[in-house]
Formats: structure tokens, sequence, C-alpha cells
């Protein structure tokens, strides 16, 4: 109980006007740069960062965390509304958030997932409050197979679970690894995949990646089916709001499943984004109603949402305790923490309880602010909806441009998105899955390095992701997945069918 | 026209020659172990081979499994009613920059459309480019291309 007693001090910290203020201020500036593609938290975060240099450290980091929670939520808003996903980790909610907006219930979209979202949220922070000292002596034996591990069943759980053509969905993956890989390899520091051109050393951006594959290349799609955005009411209905809320509960399980899966792949740094995918499709699988996934179906927005959120909470976890961020945005929180004069990892927890607990205690008030906020300003995005497509679609354009051209003021990441944007359209055409190649630009870097790391370790030696308990289990339940569809088809072929059907 | 075998087919062929690229390109890196464990060009080469394997599987199953006509004459030309000006908009950008591209863009798609007057599609070409500057350049600090003609012009 002497988490609870630290928390209770930290709450004393957060609720002044002072940082209350800077709570509505991050959450605001957070749910534009979510809203707006191309501006994701990463980069929102490190914008903000220099105005805070001047500040309390916990007031900075009330600031920064809380931009963090509007994206996660402003990123959703995007996703339902226009299926832009504004962030990486609100991809998966396009899945459903958007067919279920297009057929006329945009309230029920966004409070649904808002809901999950503030649940996955709570379930991250109340995982952080017990355990945050805890879970810290426990992940301090992590080494670099671990990780690998990790990844590994990030990856295999794609191709076994999702649903598209099994070798279309690992040659979509495999060019996110190749991707990833271009530029400079942080473990040899040789410049590879180039292609002669030198601009390529910074390497292939996945913002690039995400605004031409799902920016234009839905785009694309959208006019070839001569699709339209209908004029949907731009008011919250908000007893449709309430109504949607007090509903959840249904989706119990779901949501559970979910923030467990947001929690695991949040602290192992897996990341929101591969916590999503993940949780999507182990709802596709498991859910009775799967064959209405993908076209608005409800669990289909709770399970990525409640995931996502868990995870990006969570996230902050090892980035405490251990100096480990679990996504892109901690890492630059962490960059900060740094600046700021702390020193991230198990003795920040023994000498900095004021900064550690005021934050965790923020975290509580800050998803409270970015729900209440994110419903409120929901009206301003939806009335975009009714504007016509033939002016939407120059307006998607350029902001896809603006954002591609952002990341690095770089000129040949417009080009590549444009690429993006026709391989994004192909693909989308034939059923190849987008998601493998997204997620393995961002993270497959880490995976290789971990890889690499653990091969040095070992000698070369595949034995080491067998040498302990926890890598073992890891390794194994990737494998399972990875299999698990063939699995299925065999014990299936091999049962006797059930005959006369009445 | 174009039919599900032949855009089965070139997909295939562009995953493919991207797969044959990382291939030879992973090697200039060295594969393989080395006294510095595993060297950088090992990775992508596999994935490479894998994108290469992928890409001949799924070219013959597509031309094996070939569905009619995908895309008839009236997508093709919505598709292009959409990408063209949009390849125009970036084609430009280094030449007159951001800004003026952004203003031109949206005023060609208002125009074009005809609904509402000129005069409408002007105000919104300035007011998405008035927007562009406020948001990204006084808002965020991040610079947008002035392109030749702002250099020209002293920007």
């Amino acid at each position: 109980m002497e988490n609870l007693e630290a928390l209770m001090h930290g709450f004393g910290i957060a609720l002044s006007g002072n940082h209350i203020f800077l709570m509505l201020i991050g959450v605001l500036l957070g749910i534009l740069v979510g809203v707006l593609p191309g501006l994701g938290a990463p980069n929102g975060v490190s914008l903000l960062l220099p105005l805070t240099f001047g500040m309390q450290p916990v007031s900075a980091i009330i600031l920064l965390s809380s931009m963090y929670w509007g994206a996660l939520f402003g990123g959703s808003v995007t996703s339902i509304l226009f299926n832009i996903p504004g962030e990486p980790s609100s991809v998966a909610t396009t899945f459903d958030g958007y067919p279920m907006a297009r057929d006329g219930r945009p309230s029920t979209a966004l409070a649904t997932a808002f809901g999950s979202a503030a649940f996955g949220a709570l379930a991250g922070v109340v995982l952080i409050t017990l355990s945050a000292s805890w879970v810290a002596q426990v992940a301090l034996a992590f080494g670099p197979p671990e990780y690998f591990a990790v990844y590994f069943l990030a990856f295999a759980s794609f191709v076994g679970m999702g649903g598209s053509p099994p070798v279309k969905t690992l040659v979509s993956l495999a060019i996110g690894f190749a991707l990833a890989a271009v530029g400079i390899d942080t473990v040899s520091g040789s410049v590879r995949l180039t292609m002669g051109i030198d601009e390529m050393v910074k390497g292939v951006s996945f913002v690039v990646a995400v605004m031409g594959l799902f920016g234009i290349g839905e785009l694309l799609i959208a006019v070839e089916e001569e699709f339209h955005v209908k004029a949907i009411s731009s008011k919250v209905e908000w007893r449709e709001v309430f109504r949607t809320l007090a509903g959840l509960p249904r989706y119990g399980w779901a949501l559970l499943r979910s923030a467990a899966i947001g929690c695991w792949m949040g602290i192992t740094p897996g990341g929101p984004t591969a916590a999503s995918f993940m949780s999507y499709g182990i709802a596709k699988r498991l859910s009775p109603r799967h064959a209405n996934f993908g076209k608005g179906e409800p669990e289909g927005i709770v399970a990525p949402e409640a995931a996502d959120h868990a995870a990006g909470t969570s996230a902050l976890l090892p980035m405490l305790s251990l100096g480990i961020p679990g996504s892109a945005t901690a890492a630059v929180m962490m960059g900060g923490l740094m600046i700021w004069g702390l020193n991230p990892g198990p003795m920040l927890f023994v000498e900095q309880k004021d900064f550690v607990w005021g934050l965790i205690a923020s975290m509580y008030l800050g998803n409270v602010v970015a729900v209440v906020l994110v419903l409120l300003t929901v009206p301003i995005f939806a009335a975009l909806m009714r504007v016509p497509f033939f002016i939407i679609a120059p307006v998607i354009v350029i902001i896809c441009t603006v954002g591609a051209y952002s990341v690095s003021n770089s000129y040949l990441d417009v080009m590549l998105m444009m690429g993006f944007g026709v391989l994004g359209y192909l693909f989308k055409k034939l059923h190849y899955p987008l998601a493998p190649l997204v997620l393995a630009i961002v993270i497959g870097d880490k995976a290789e390095d971990a890889f690499r790391q653990s091969m040095l370790m070992s000698k070369g030696s595949l034995g080491i992701f067998f040498a302990k308990p926890l890598v073992t289990t890891l390794i194994l339940l990737g494998a399972a997945l990875l299999l698990m569809p063939t699995i299925w088809r065999t014990i299936g072929r091999m049962m006797p069918r059930p005959e006369a059907r009445p | 026209m174009v039919s599900g075998r032949s855009l089965e087919a070139a997909t295939a062929l562009i995953t493919g020659v991207f797969g044959a690229a990382v291939v030879v390109s992973s090697l200039d890196n060295g594969i393989g172990w080395s006294a510095a464990g595993v060297e950088s060009g090992t990775f992508p080469f596999i994935v490479g081979l894998v994108i290469l394997a992928g890409s001949v599987f799924n070219l013959v199953q597509g031309w094996l499994h070939a569905r009619v006509v995908v895309l008839g004459p009236a997508e093709l030309r919505r598709l292009a009613i959409l990408f063209v000006p949009a390849a125009i908009f970036v084609g430009v950008i280094p030449l007159i920059g951001m800004y003026p591209a952004s203003a031109f863009y949206v005023f060609g798609a208002l125009a074009w459309h005809k609904r509402g007057s000129l005069l409408l599609a002007a105000v919104a070409a300035i007011g998405a480019a008035v927007a562009l500057y406020l948001i990204f350049e006084l808002t965020f600090q991040v610079s947008l291309p002035r392109g030749a003609l702002g250099t020209l012009l002293g920007f």
C-alpha cells in the first residue's frame, strides 16, 4: 500500500491550478498534432521540448505527457471520420471505425473509440501505479534475446492471424523490413540500401510511408470506387454518446483482453502500433461476429483503441523504471528527462519521488481531460465531413505532401510518399495487407539490432533463444501463432465432417 | 482497360524488382558471420530473398487465378482526374514553392468542378496557403519549400 500513499502525494502535486492549465494546453496541442497526419505525437512532443527547458521537471513532463494523450485521442478522430490515421497506432482503428462512421453512425464510432481508449489508458495507469517499482526489478533481466523474442511474437501474429493471403502478408512485411534497413546501420555504422542516392542515408521514415500508403493510396481507392463522403450531421449526438458508453460493458471481455495486450506490448517495447494491430487481429480471430470485422463492427474499434492507449500509457513504465522507451514518443520524452537533469532508471523512484508520482497522478487526470476535450472538439472535425469530396481530395494531398516534407525538410520524401501512394493503391486493390509493412518500418530496425546483439552474445548460436525460460516461452508462443492457421486447417481436415445438416 | 491478371503481374513485378535490388545492394555490405558478429548486409539479404521468392509466388498465383477486368475506362478516368493534378502539384513544388503550388492546386480543383464562383475558388486557394503558413511555418516552425521562384524573389 506504499504505492497508494505515494500516489496520493502525487495527486497533491498534480492538482494545482498551474498543472491543470498545462494539461489543458498539452491535450489541445496534442489533439491538433494527432489530427494532422504527418505531425504525430513524436514530432509534437519534440517541437514542444525547447519550451520546457525553463520549467520544473514535473511541470514539463505533465505538459509533454498531456500532449501525448491528446495526440493518441486526436489520431483516432481522423481515423474514424476520414480514414486517415493521424498516428500509426490508430491505423487499426480505421478498419472498423471508418466504415461505421460512413454508414451514418459517427457519434457511435467516436464514443466507442474514446470509451475503449479511456478504459485502456486507465488500465495502463493502474498497472503503472501498482507495479512501477516491481516491474523495474523484473525487467532488469531483459537482454537482447528477450527483446528479439517480443518482436518476433508481434510479427508472427501478423502472418499467422492476419487473415490475408500468407505470402502477400510475408512480402508486405519483408518490404517493411527492407525499408527499415535503409540508411545507417546502428550496429556497424555502415550505410545500407541507398541504391546510389546519397540522401537515402537518412532512411525511410514511417511517416512518409504512412502518408503515401494510407493517405494517397486510400484516396485513389476512394475515387476509383466512386466513393462520396456522405453529408453527416456535424453535431455529436450526446444521447448517442452516453448510450454507447453505457453499452460498452457488453464488450467487457474484449476490453480486458485488449487492455492486457496493450499493457504487455507497452512494457515490452512493442509499442502502441504493434499492440493495436495485434489486438485487432486477435479480436477478429476470436469474435463470434468475425465476419463483420472491417464493416463497422464495434468490437473492431474497441480492440485496437483499448490496446493502443493501454500500450501508449504503459510505455512510460519502462522509460521511467529502466530508461528504455516503450514507444517513439516515450523516447523523445526520455531525451527531455535527461535535458532537465534527471536520470531515467530505477534510481528515479528513489531520488525523484515527487517527479515520478506527480507524473503518474497527472496521467489519471490528463486522460480525463483528454476525453472531455476531444468530445467537445469533435463537432469541429465532424463539420469537415460535410465538405464535398472534390475539395477534401486536394486538401488531403496537400496535407500528406507537407507532412512528408516536414519529417526532415526533404523533397525526396515527397517523391517517396507519392510512390508509396501508388503502391498503397495496388496493394489495397489486390488484398496485400498494409499494416505489417508499416509496423516493420517502425520497429524492424530494433528487431534486427536485438537479433544481432543476441548473436554477438552467443557467438552466432541460435541456442540463446532457448537458454532461459522467459525467452523460450516468448519464442515458442510466436512460433505457435505463426503456425496456428496451418494447424487449424490440418485438424479441420482430420476431423470427420458433420454430415446431414438440417 | 486493365485486367486483374495484369494488375497482379505488375504489382508482383514491382515488389520482385525491389527485392532483387535489395539483394544486390546488400551484397555490398557483406553477408554472413564475421569477427564483428552478423554482417550488416545479412538481414537485408535474407529479407530481399523473401521478397523475391514471394513475388514469384504471387506472380504465378495471380496469373493462374486471373480475374476479369478490374479497371474499366470510367475507373481509369476517375483515377487520372485525381492522380494527374496531384502529380503535377508535387512536380511543380521545386519550381514555384509549396505555397503557390498549393494555391493553384486548390484553385484548379474548385474551378474544374465548376461549383461556386471563380471568386470563391480564389478565396479558398489563398485561404489554403495562409492556413499552411499559420499552422506549419508559425506554430510548428516547419519551413516549407520556397522553390526556385522563391529563391528568385529572395524569400
